[in-house]
Parts: C-alpha cells; sequence; structure tokens
C-alpha cells in the first residue's frame, strides 16, 4: 500500500468508526438499561434515513433542520417500542427480542408500503465536494459525521455524568433493583433509554442518508456491525462501544481495502471472538460480582 | 477534466467496419422503424377473434430486487393493451387476445417455483417475463417438463439444458464486452482499464467476459475485483482500485444502488479519468455529483426520448403513452420517474410475439425454431437475430443491436448503435479463452 493510499484509508477508517459509534452507542445504552437487546435497532437508523427523506428530498426543508427532525421523531418510536414492547415483555429476554425481530419487519413494510421498495430513494448531497487532508480526500458529507459524532458523544457524557436524571439512569443498569430501592422510577429510566437511544440510531440514520442507499431494507446491514460493537465493546459499556466501534471501523476499512467487505466482516467476527476468549466481558466490560 | 477523444461519432460510425444497427438511417440520426406483425399495417384485414393467450409476469415486485421487476408490469401491459387494441395477436389466421398475469417471487427461488406452478398450472401462460437470476434456477426445471418460455433479462441465465429459457432483451453481457471497444475507438491513447462489480453470479460472469473483452482489444487490465456484494461503505474499495491509476473506470454491472456511490466516491477521491457502465441512473447520481464530473460518462440504457429515435418513433410514442397512463396525475400513476425497467421486458416480449404470429402457432418449440430461422426479427431496439450458441451452448439470446450512450450535460444520448455478431466472431477466441480461465463458461458455473 503507497503513502497516499495509506492515508486515504486511515481517513476512511475515522469517518467509518464516527459512524458506528453513533449507531452502536445507542443500542449499548438501550441494552445496559434493560438488558435487552433491540433487533429494531437497524431501522431506527433507517427511519432516521427516511425522515431526512421525506423533511429535504421531498418536502425541500434545509439539511440540518431535517436532521434535528429525526432526532424527536425516532427518540419517540424508542419510547413507544420500550412502552409496548420491552415493558410487556420486560420478565422475558427471548420474548422481547423477537417482538423487536418482528417490529423490524413491520417497520420495514410499513416504510416500501408508503415510500415504494425496489430501486434506492435518492437523497441530494447537500454538501458536494471533498476535503483533502495531506492528500486524503474526505467528502464534506462524511466529514460532517466526525463533529456530529463527538458533539453527540459529549452531550451523552455530559447527561450521564453530570446530569441528575443520567445519574439515576446509569444507577439502573448498575444494579436496578438497588436503584429501584433508592427511588428511581425504573419505567421512566428504560424509557428515557430507549429515547435516547432511538433518538441516536435516527441521528445517524439522518446523516448518512445522503451517503448510504436509502431503501426499507438499509437497517439490515447495519444491525449485524452494531451488535458485533456492542459486544465486543462489553454489552453494557458505553464507552466500550465507543472504543470497539473505533477499532472495527479501521479493521473493516483496511480489510476491505486489502481483500474485500466479507473479509472485513469475517476479520471482525473473529477479533470479537477473540476479545471474548480473552476478555468475556468485552473490552471495557466490567465482572459481575 | 475529461480526456480529449481523437475521432467524432460520425468518423467513429463510418471509419468502424462493424455493421451498425439500422444502418444509414441511424447514421443520419434519424428515425428506424420498429416494424411488426402485431402493429396496425397486420391489423387492417378483420380476423376472427379467438381465445385470449395467458402471458405471465414472475418477478419481484416487492423487497429489494422490485426495482428490476415492478416498472416492467407498465410497459408490458402498455405492449399488451396495444396489441388488444388492434384486435389482438395475429396466429395462424385468428386474432388472439393478450391477458396477463403477475405474480411476486420477490426473487426467491422457492417463490418462484410457487409462482412458476401457479402461472401454470392455474393461469396456462404460455410465455413468462422475468428478471432471472435465482428463480431461473429454481424454475427452469419445471418449465422445461411444462414447455413454457421464460423470457429472463439476463443472458447469463441461458444453458443448454434450459431450451424454453431465453434472454437478452437486457443487453448484458454484450454492453459490458463492446464498452471496452467503444472507448479505445474513441480514446485510443488510452491504455489502462479498470473494472469492477458485485459478486454474484451474474456479476461474476458478466464481468469475466467484460475482462475477456478488454483484453482483446488491446487493454492493460490494472484493475479486476469483483466486490462483495454486501458492501455498505464504498470509500475503501474505490482507494483501491484508484491506487491502480487507471484511465478509465468500469462498473460492468454494479447495481444501480452501487453506481451512485461509487461514482461518488470516485468524484470525491479526485478520479479524473472516464467512466464507464452498464446502467447509469443518471438523475440519482446528478444528486451527488456535479453534472460536469458525468460528462462523458458512458453507459447503455438508451432514454427514450432521445432524439436518435427520430420522432414519430415507437420509442417517443412508448414514453408519451406511459405518461399519459402512469405519469404524474395520470389515471394509474406510479409516483416514480421511468426508467429503463419500464419498457426492458417488452424487447423479449414483442420479439416472442413476433414469433407466434410467424409460426402460426403458441407452441413453444415451433415458435423458437421459427424465431432462429429468421434473418432478422423487428424488436424495439432495432432489428434483432437469435445468437448466443458461442456463449451459452444454444442460440437463445435475442441479440437486438446495442445502443452505447454518453452523457451530455447532465442527459445520456445515444452516439452509437452496435451489432455484436460481427465484432464478437472477431475476437471470440481470445475473449473464450479468458473467461474460461475465469471458470464463468456456461460448462463451468
Amino acid at each position: 500500500m503507497d503513502l497516499p493510499t495509506l492515508i486515504q484509508t486511515i481517513a476512511n477508517s475515522v469517518v467509518a468508526g464516527s459512524v458506528y459509534a453513533i449507531i452502536a452507542v445507542g443500542l449499548a445504552m438501550a441494552f445496559g438499561v434493560m438488558k435487552m437487546a433491540n433487533f429494531a435497532h437497524g431501522e431506527f437508523f433507517m427511519a432516521g434515513a427516511y425522515v431526512v427523506y421525506v423533511f429535504y428530498a421531498l418536502l425541500g426543508w434545509p439539511f440540518p433542520a431535517a436532521v434535528l427532525m429525526a432526532i424527536p421523531i425516532v427518540g419517540a418510536m424508542g419510547v413507544a417500542t420500550e412502552r409496548f414492547i420491552f415493558r410487556p415483555t420486560r420478565d422475558n429476554v427471548m420474548a422481547g427480542f423477537m417482538a423487536t425481530a418482528g417490529l423490524a419487519f413491520i417497520l420495514q413494510v410499513l416504510v416500501g408500503q408508503t415510500w415504494g421498495v425496489g430501486l434506492m430513494r435518492s437523497v441530494p448531497t447537500p454538501y458536494m465536494g471533498a476535503m483533502d487532508i495531506f492528500g486524503a480526500k474526505i467528502g464534506w458529507q462524511r466529514v460532517l459525521v466526525l463533529p456530529s459524532a463527538v458533539v453527540m458523544l459529549s452531550a451523552l457524557w455530559f447527561f450521564l455524568y453530570r446530569v441528575k436524571a443520567g445519574k439515576a439512569l446509569r444507577a439502573c443498569a448498575q444494579d436496578p433493583e438497588t436503584a429501584r430501592l433508592q427511588g428511581i422510577r425504573i419505567g421512566r429510566m428504560t424509557m428515557l433509554a430507549m429515547a435516547i437511544s432511538g433518538a441516536s440510531a435516527g441521528l445517524a440514520g439522518a446523516l448518512m442518508a445522503p451517503i448510504h442507499p436509502v431503501t426499507p431494507y438499509m437497517g439490515h446491514g447495519v444491525i449485524l456491525t452494531a451488535f458485533i460493537i456492542v459486544v465486543m465493546g462489553g454489552m453494557e459499556s458505553i464507552a466500550g462501544a465507543v472504543l470497539a466501534a473505533v477499532l472495527l471501523g479501521f479493521v473493516h476499512t483496511f480489510v476491505t481495502t486489502l481483500f474485500d467487505a466479507v473479509t472485513a466482516q469475517m476479520v471482525g467476527v473473529a477479533i470479537m471472538a477473540l476479545v471474548l476468549i480473552v476478555r468475556p466481558q468485552g473490552l471495557l466490560g466490567r465482572v459481575k460480582a | 477534466m475529461f480526456l480529449k477523444k481523437t475521432m467524432g461519432r460520425r468518423e467513429f460510425f463510418t471509419a468502424s467496419s462493424i455493421s451498425i444497427a439500422a444502418a444509414a438511417a441511424a447514421a443520419a440520426g434519424s428515425s428506424f422503424e420498429v416494424p411488426s406483425l402485431v402493429g396496425s399495417a397486420a391489423a387492417a384485414t378483420p380476423e376472427p377473434i379467438g381465445d385470449p393467450i395467458h402471458i405471465g409476469f414472475l418477478a419481484a415486485l416487492s423487497g429489494p430486487d422490485a426495482g428490476w421487476g415492478l416498472p416492467g408490469l407498465t410497459g408490458n401491459q402498455i405492449f399488451i393493451d396495444r396489441v388488444n387494441a388492434e384486435g389482438g395477436l395475429l396466429v395462424g389466421g385468428e386474432r388472439r387476445p393478450l391477458k396477463m398475469f403477475a405474480f411476486d417471487d420477490e426473487a426467491t427461488g422457492s417463490k418462484a417455483l410457487q409462482g412458476a406452478k401457479q402461472l401454470v398450472l392455474e393461469n396456462d401462460v404460455r410465455f413468462i417475463s422475468a428478471i432471472g437470476g435465482n428463480p431461473a434456477d429454481a424454475t427452469h426445471p419445471f418449465l422445461s417438463k411444462k414447455k413454457v418460455i421464460y423470457a429472463s433479462l439476463i443472458s447469463t441465465d441461458i444453458m443448454p439444458d434450459r431450451p424454453y429459457l431465453i434472454a437478452g432483451g437486457d443487453v448484458t453481457p454484450r454492453i459490458d464486452m463492446l464498452r471496452p471497444f467503444y472507448h479505445r475507438f474513441v480514446n485510443p491513447d488510452l491504455k489502462r482499464w479498470a473494472v469492477i462489480s458485485q459478486d454474484d453470479t451474474i456479476g461474476l460472469t458478466s464481468q469475466a467476459w467484460e475482462v475477456g473483452s478488454a483484453l482483446a482489444d488491446g487493454w492493460d487490465v490494472v484493475y479486476d475485483v469483483n466486490y462483495a456484494i454486501e458492501t455498505t461503505d464504498f470509500a475503501p474499495v474505490v482507494t483501491a482500485l484508484l491506487a491502480t491509476k487507471p484511465d478509465v473506470v468500469s462498473l460492468n454491472l454494479s447495481y444501480p444502488t452501487f453506481v451512485v456511490q461509487i461514482v461518488e466516491q470516485l468524484y470525491l477521491q479526485g478520479f479524473k479519468g472516464l467512466i464507464s457502465a452498464n446502467y447509469l441512473d443518471t438523475e440519482s447520481i446528478l444528486q451527488k455529483v456535479p453534472v460536469e464530473y458525468l460528462e462523458g460518462a458512458v453507459d447503455s440504457f438508451p432514454l427514450f426520448d432521445d432524439p436518435w429515435w427520430g420522432s414519430p418513433s415507437w420509442q417517443h410514442d412508448f414514453i408519451t403513452e406511459w405518461m399519459a397512463r402512469y405519469g404524474p396525475g395520470a389515471p394509474e400513476d406510479v409516483h416514480r420517474e421511468i426508467t429503463g425497467i419500464d419498457w426492458d421486458h417488452v424487447i423479449t416480449l414483442k420479439v416472442w410475439a413476433e414469433g407466434v404470429t410467424l409460426a402460426g402457432t403458441v407452441d413453444p418449440d415451433a415458435v423458437l425454431e421459427t424465431l432462429r430461422a429468421q434473418e432478422s426479427i423487428p424488436s424495439i431496439l432495432g432489428p434483432s437475430t437469435m445468437a448466443g450458441k458461442e456463449m451459452w451452448g444454444i442460440d437463445n439470446m435475442v441479440s437486438p443491436p446495442i445502443p452505447i450512450n454518453e452523457v451530455r450535460g447532465g442527459v445520456k444520448r445515444v452516439q452509437a448503435v452496435v451489432r455484436f455478431e460481427g465484432w464478437f466472431a472477431a475476437r471470440k477466441e481470445k475473449i473464450i479463452k479468458v473467461v474460461e480461465e475465469k471458470g464463468q463458461m456456461h460448462y463451468q458455473r
């Protein structure tokens, strides 16, 4: 690999890692608080992309406004999922998992019926052109993902560590029973976790809409990567998810450049397996007492 | 940004030793007729009305592949309604109306077999329009047994043991074989050819034929990779490709969704050479790159409003009729733009209809035998032949002339219409050797 290709590949990796981080953090948070996996997380990502498709591509809103719209809309979808799926199935992890798998298919069909299936929805690139970094060229639309990821993760960190509700959320994730004894309302916290989870997936989808093919099935490709990241990072660890996302971003990008995307996916899963052998709790997960 | 062309299109036509479709009319840029035995001339004398002939449409009407199937219903229905408006298809001295039955196979083999059985056993269809691929693999034993003609879009589905499977309405992979020749002819100074497509069956096969053709026409093939069909981020794919410093990047049969992303990455990562593809969805691509970046890019799906066809023409009439029926605010508004798929399935349907009229029967053996015996069969892309034995082991490839387009000011415009057979005959040994080396001949797959 020559130097220009190496620089370009590193730049590609940083962007990919940022995208993975935004997508996976919400999944990690939901799992941390509820101990349940949301199989429809990829479809939340898809919903965010469709919000941009509707408000930006169809209705002509400014791109930033359309992206901001995705946050409350998909956040509300997260709340509804918690209220109507996870809460009734709280004592049955498998039922919750299967119900969200069903939700994923329902959302795909619903979107397909509403906006059509087949070839991708066309979302114009709002910021055409590329930024030159030491000879590497990154499209402005991709560059935008990087600060967005930093802002979102910083805001999340601030919320979790500096805001009372965020601290309560962390308490629920660490020990729900003790948190309940402290007067924290678990139901409200799980709803908040799903709102944040949905909002972050929606934001990721919204930012990626001009880059990623927008189809009802776009969430499929995302969910596997998100699960790998969350498992590798440590199921309940947001910091672990971010670390794993960056790591996987580099692995996927370099292996795809040198070989292909299937090999990259295989290497990603192999690294996850290796991490779990060496550290069963994940990169930054904690061993249960 | 783009490399200087050394020969104009007109010079290309006159200098080329290849036979050019529609010969002088095409070279002059005027219209060429789409003559038809099922057209109005044949309907001048009223004949008795016979039983309807049932036509099947077995393709993805939902799911990710629906873009290749669903639009085909519109074109086939327009064709059927035109035939019926003229009294029906002329078969053995009587006119028989056409009626279409559709089944959504969701691009899966099991659903396709279910659909084939329903269409044949319950709806008694005599001809099936389809996309092909896995559904073709799954349905051919049943359809061969029942002797029902299955028209795939993809020539790579043709096999010697599939006597009733015809294909070729879609110009794949013939256009992918001719594009290196076209670029070589227009830009003889260019040397380095890079080609990518997805790693599914048709991508592998089509790319093998293109690589063989590029080598036969003197290109240095500097990059020949099939990316994983699961790829969602094309930045690393394009980075690896551009490291080989190609003059031309060919996207072969990359699906339109992938093409948009790859062209965007070519633009973002600073590629200055020529772009060539089986199909360019310019409307979607121009949402991602400036119009000037796509100038001169080559593909093979013409627009039917292209002045090339002349006016009046079958193509222009089709557009007008489609817009009046399915366009914005029309009675059956489909809420999308017209695409190449709207007329792609019609190519083979019309050829089959011509065969039925010529044979005077819907018997598939007689129809295919009759079509193979014709020197020229009218099709919506010009005079066709039944060919393909050297490529697929059986003459079941409908082979109309191949339009080659360049993007001009953001719009695709036909630059040449090339007949495939003469070009292939002069190079087939070299090409087939490469395809064999890549294990993609029909007897190797």
